[in-house]
């Protein structure tokens, strides 16, 4: 029989170990892309296998799911090319480092935060632009979370918390500190943007399960502020993006700040909030694969302006975007509706105020992606564009993501936690019926 | 049990028909599809006789104690509401179904638009037999996105832009329907039918708005369910989304305004007992659909476009069956809604024939140059001006003295009838003007099929008031909700019958010669509310001018915060 200790180690050791044992496939862009698939698909049995026999934080078991499935169907969404490799194994490496960070005890835990935040930094000081001055913005604010992770690690109380409630906040994003998340979703390489728009929010959800009971009120009422600020301010940016990338990295900005706002209200984490970050992660993962599709046809640098009438073209791309588009705008049945469901039923609400902000910034999101969807979608045929449908790898990726986020819409939350672990704080009136 | 569960299964396999097939079967499939959905049908009318004689049918497959439950708690109730509404949408299913398999023929996209009819169906289905508001809530978005696919061309960018503003504006009723749950959960901690009736009952809850504004738990959260129901059933001014979606198949149309406009209705009569804990929910309703009513049937008459002509007609009706249920009488706008369902679908599928006959053939629809003939007879006179002053009497008569209403204790009923009074008095002033109305045959036969109508139609009302709603108190205690303050109750009775005198003395004056010294500011009003009212009122630009300012402001703050945060 195992010891429990060990299963951490085990459960980030695989991927790692993936790493090195695609390390001589690198030649072949099909057989590394074949083999990072085939480990991040072993590390979700090993999660399968051994996360019944871990200690189940208060956020349940759902990110340590969540994560191999985002590194399988990152990996798997991407064309076999010799430009992709090194982002196949860093998606390999980063998932070694989350699982870590997830199923790990304090201090371990906190440290894999840092050195994953530390690594990100740098990889987005490689791919810098300067036709993108923004993303020092983003290097300064993993810089500082990284910082503030080690710091909540050798600090003594109160020091310690809100460094670790400031490291949440680079990693799940929360204003001001979200420019991190918009520079790693927008200049990170290959199938990265895609795995760590899931990685790094799931990361900074573990940690807030423990920075947001013992922070004082007044942060937490900054925190809930800084939450409605960001719910609109990510929604009106949405809003006005043309660029696919963006538009999508303030889309799940609006919705993680969505989170915030109840995490802040009942100052606690549940395995709701892990269903909501971890299903908004997902389906904007999702489209950023079904955006990798459309710039491996037409280009890196391809305008969405100049794209339309894929729906007449590629009819099965269509209906798998169209689906993905209803899930990442909270449409039922879901995992993002059942999750922001569940959290506006069962958390208290603080202020109208703040419901109303929160159900506008959800009501936005039928705005913005709509017309995405729309824009790539209808319209004219282009007769100068090639259309060209799902190749096998595309098709199962995104297929994968619809499936997972329509089980999660429709499994019970139980199924990552137990029941008593679902309620954070009692609704208002009787006990509740039938909700989850 | 299983019967219910068939109903909305059947409907599904329906769907699954036409999808699923080898190539070059699609036809024979989409033929075969019709079965299950005449089964279906079959399926609801043996619902109907089950719980009418054995009592409401309840299914759950969510455990009620447990917080373990499903995120959609899949449940079916079905008492007397939801049979007949599943009765009236799978035959009418039935009906549209069949109607496009022919319509539709060798159309690239038949397929798709043939399943999408059927998962339709389906959803509508599971709305009105959803246990609970969670589930009704849910499908009820469902159906959103569905009218949004069914209104989309791909290809046409009118077509596109109306399905958009269908979509973001059911989008915006549907969030405030959300914020009515969730306010409702966290006020009586349940979102299950009958208890959240009870704890609403029990349980009188006062919100303080902010101090000084109080207002019931129950006005709350029916204030935002019915801001809901508005946006489905096209209530003034979320009703723009209806002329925006008149470009697609004409069967959807027949569907939709026999289906799913109907959600609106059935939503607050589900909810009657909680609509029935605020009067001013009621009010407000009242006041919503009377808008509706007469902007929708004004915007109606200065159409020059035979679907957005009906389009608006079914506004107004839609009007016209919210101020019902704002008067109380909830069981009412069902009927309302089942007898309009039934003549729309059927005047829409005529519809799309007579686009095509007039497509093909210059000059149809043929027009009747015939002047019409100056002045009345007094015969035409006379059986007029009888019917219309004489029949109030009678309708009073009938509903004091043989149906037992208690005319003076509801308000409800006394407007109703002054709306029959007036609605008739409206369609006899337009027959006498028919020159053949001079015949006695003529006025006899129209005179009696009017009573005949009105007579009808009351004991129907009646009739199925007593079928939907068995106890007299709950009926009454609706009414007695809805009552209005005094002085406008005063107001609509004297505006009833001063409009309908003066519709008399007017078609008087007129027939006989009489100048009428009318000021010239209302001749003048009469031709300049013509153009606003032809062009909808300008809502359609002032919809756009709204998006393209909020999107204006948007790009102006995202182009000043860029700069702020490089």
């Amino acid at each position: 029989m195992m010891d429990g200790t060990l299963i951490p180690w085990l459960l980030a050791g695989i991927p790692l170990l993936g790493v090195l044992a695609s390390l001589p496939f690198r030649s072949d862009p099909e057989r590394l892309k074949g083999s990072s698939v085939a480990w991040a698909v072993i590390s979700l049995g090993s999660v399968g296998g051994f996360a019944g026999r871990i200690d189940v934080p208060l956020e349940g078991l759902l990110p340590l799911y969540l994560l191999p499935l985002a590194a399988t169907i990152s990996i798997l969404g991407q064309p076999a090319h010799k430009h992709h490799r090194r982002s196949w194994m860093l998606t390999l490496l980063f998932l070694g480092l989350g699982l870590s960070a997830l199923s790990s005890e304090r201090p371990i835990s906190l440290l894999s935060v840092s050195l994953l935040l530390v690594l990100v930094a740098v990889l987005l000081y490689r791919h810098h632009s300067a036709l993108w001055p923004r993303s020092w913005w983003g290097i300064g604010a993993y810089g500082l979370g990284a910082l503030c992770a080690a710091l909540s690690v050798a600090a003594d109380a109160p020091l310690s918390s809100v460094a670790s409630l400031l490291a949440c906040a680079v990693l799940l994003p929360l204003v001001p500190f979200h420019d991190g998340h918009l520079t790693a979703l927008t200049r990170l390489p290959g199938s990265l943007p895609s795995f760590m728009v899931v990685l790094l929010p799931m990361a900074g959800l573990h940690q807030l399960a423990s920075a947001m009971p013992i922070v004082p009120d007044i942060v937490a009422w900054t925190v809930s502020l800084f939450a409605l600020v960001g719910a609109s301010y990510g929604a009106l940016k949405a809003l006005a993006q043309s660029r696919i990338r963006l538009l999508l990295a303030y889309g799940s900005l609006s919705f993680f700040s969505i989170l915030w706002w109840f995490a802040a209200a009942s100052r606690t984490v549940t395995p709701r909030s892990a269903l909501l970050v971890g299903t908004v992660g997902l389906a904007t993962s999702g489209l950023m694969v079904a955006w990798q599709v459309v710039r491996t046809r037409y280009g890196d640098d391809v305008d969405p302006q100049a794209i339309s009438g894929l729906a007449s073209g590629m009819p099965q791309y269509a209906v798998l975007l169209s689906l993905l588009a209803l899930a990442a705008m909270g449409l039922p049945p879901f995992g993002v509706f059942a999750g922001f469901m569940g959290l506006l039923l069962s958390s208290p609400f603080p202020s109208l105020t703040g419901l109303f902000v929160t159900l506008l910034a959800w009501l936005a999101a039928s705005w913005y992606i709509m017309q995405m969807v729309q824009r790539l979608l209808f319209g004219v045929r282009r007769p100068e564009l090639r259309y060209a449908d799902l190749l096998r790898a595309e098709l199962a990726s995104l297929l994968i993501v619809v499936l997972v986020l329509l089980a999660l819409g429709l499994a019970p939350t139980t199924l990552f936690a137990p029941e008593g672990a679902l309620f954070g704080t009692a609704p208002m009136g009787e006990s509740p019926t039938w909700t989850r | 049990m299983t019967l219910v569960l068939l109903v909305p299964l059947l409907l599904l396999a329906a769907a699954c028909i036409v999808v699923i097939g080898p190539g070059g079967s699609e036809h024979t499939r989409a033929k075969l599809a019709a079965y299950p959905i005449g089964a279906a049908f079959l399926g609801a009318v043996a619902t109907l006789y089950l719980v009418t004689t054995g009592g409401p049918v309840s299914v759950r497959f969510y455990d009620l104690s447990s917080v373990a439950s499903f995120a959609i708690p899949i449940g079916f109730y079905v008492d007397r509401l939801s049979a007949v509404m599943m009765t009236l949408i799978t035959g009418v299913s039935v009906i549209i179904y069949s109607y496009s398999t022919g319509y539709m023929y060798q159309d690239r996209h038949a397929r798709r638009y043939l399943a999408m009819i059927c998962l339709t169906d389906f959803v509508l289905i599971c709305m009105v037999s959803s246990a609970n508001l969670m589930m009704l809530f849910l499908f009820w978005q469902v159906l959103s996105y569905l009218l949004y696919v069914l209104a989309h061309n791909h290809a046409h960018a009118g077509t596109l832009a109306g399905a958009f503003k269908t979509f973001t504006l059911l989008r915006v009723a549907d969030t405030a329907f959300l914020a009515g749950i969730a306010l409702a959960y966290h006020l009586y901690g349940t979102l299950e039918f009958q208890e959240l009736f009870q704890r609403a009952a029990d349980m009188p809850v006062v919100l303080s708005l902010w101090p000084g504004m109080d207002m019931s738990g129950a006005t709350a959260v029916t204030l935002l369910l019915f801001v809901g129901a508005m946006g489905k059933s096209a209530q003034f001014p979320i009703h723009l989304w209806l002329p925006g979606s008149l470009f697609a198949p004409t069967p959807v149309h027949a569907l939709l305004h026999a289906g799913i406009i109907n959600a609106g209705g059935f939503l607050i009569n589900r909810l009657a007992p909680l609509f029935g804990l605020s009067s001013t929910t009621l009010h407000v309703a009242f006041l919503i659909g009377t808008l509706t009513a007469v902007l929708g049937a004004s915007m109606m008459l200065a159409q020059n476009d035979i679907k957005k002509t009906l389009g608006f007609s079914t506004i107004g009706q839609m009007g016209y069956m919210i101020m019902e249920c704002g008067l109380g009488a909830f069981a009412l706008a069902v009927f309302h809604l089942i007898a309009h369902g039934l003549f729309k679908a059927t005047v829409f599928l005529n519809c799309g024939n007579v686009i095509h006959k007039a497509r093909q053939e210059p000059h149809f629809p043929y027009v009747d140059h015939h002047a019409e003939e100056p002045g009345l007879s007094g015969l035409t006179w006379f059986t007029g001006s009888v019917t219309t002053l004489f029949i109030p009497l009678l309708i009073l008569l009938v509903t004091h003295g043989v149906l037992r209403i208690p005319l003076l204790e509801s308000h409800g009923t006394v407007i109703f009838l002054f709306f029959i009074w007036i609605t008739s008095s409206q369609a006899i002033l337009t027959l006498t003007r028919l020159r053949q109305v001079a015949s006695w045959k003529v006025s006899a036969a129209m005179l009696m099929t009017l009573l005949f109508i009105v007579f009808v139609y009351l004991f129907a009302v009646e009739s199925f008031t007593e079928f939907l709603y068995p106890n007299p108190e709950e009926v009454a205690s609706y009414f007695k909700a809805a009552d209005l303050p005094a002085w406008l109750f005063d107001l609509i009775i004297v505006t009833a019958t001063v409009l309908t005198g003066a519709g008399w003395s007017y078609l008087y004056m007129s027939a006989h010669g009489m100048t009428l010294r009318m000021p010239a500011w209302i001749d003048s009003m009469r031709i300049r509310l013509y153009l606003p009212f032809m062009n909808r009122l300008y809502a359609d630009e002032l919809y756009a001018l709204t998006g393209q300012t909020i999107m204006r402001l948007v790009h102006q703050l995202d182009k000043r915060e860029r700069g702020w945060s490089r």
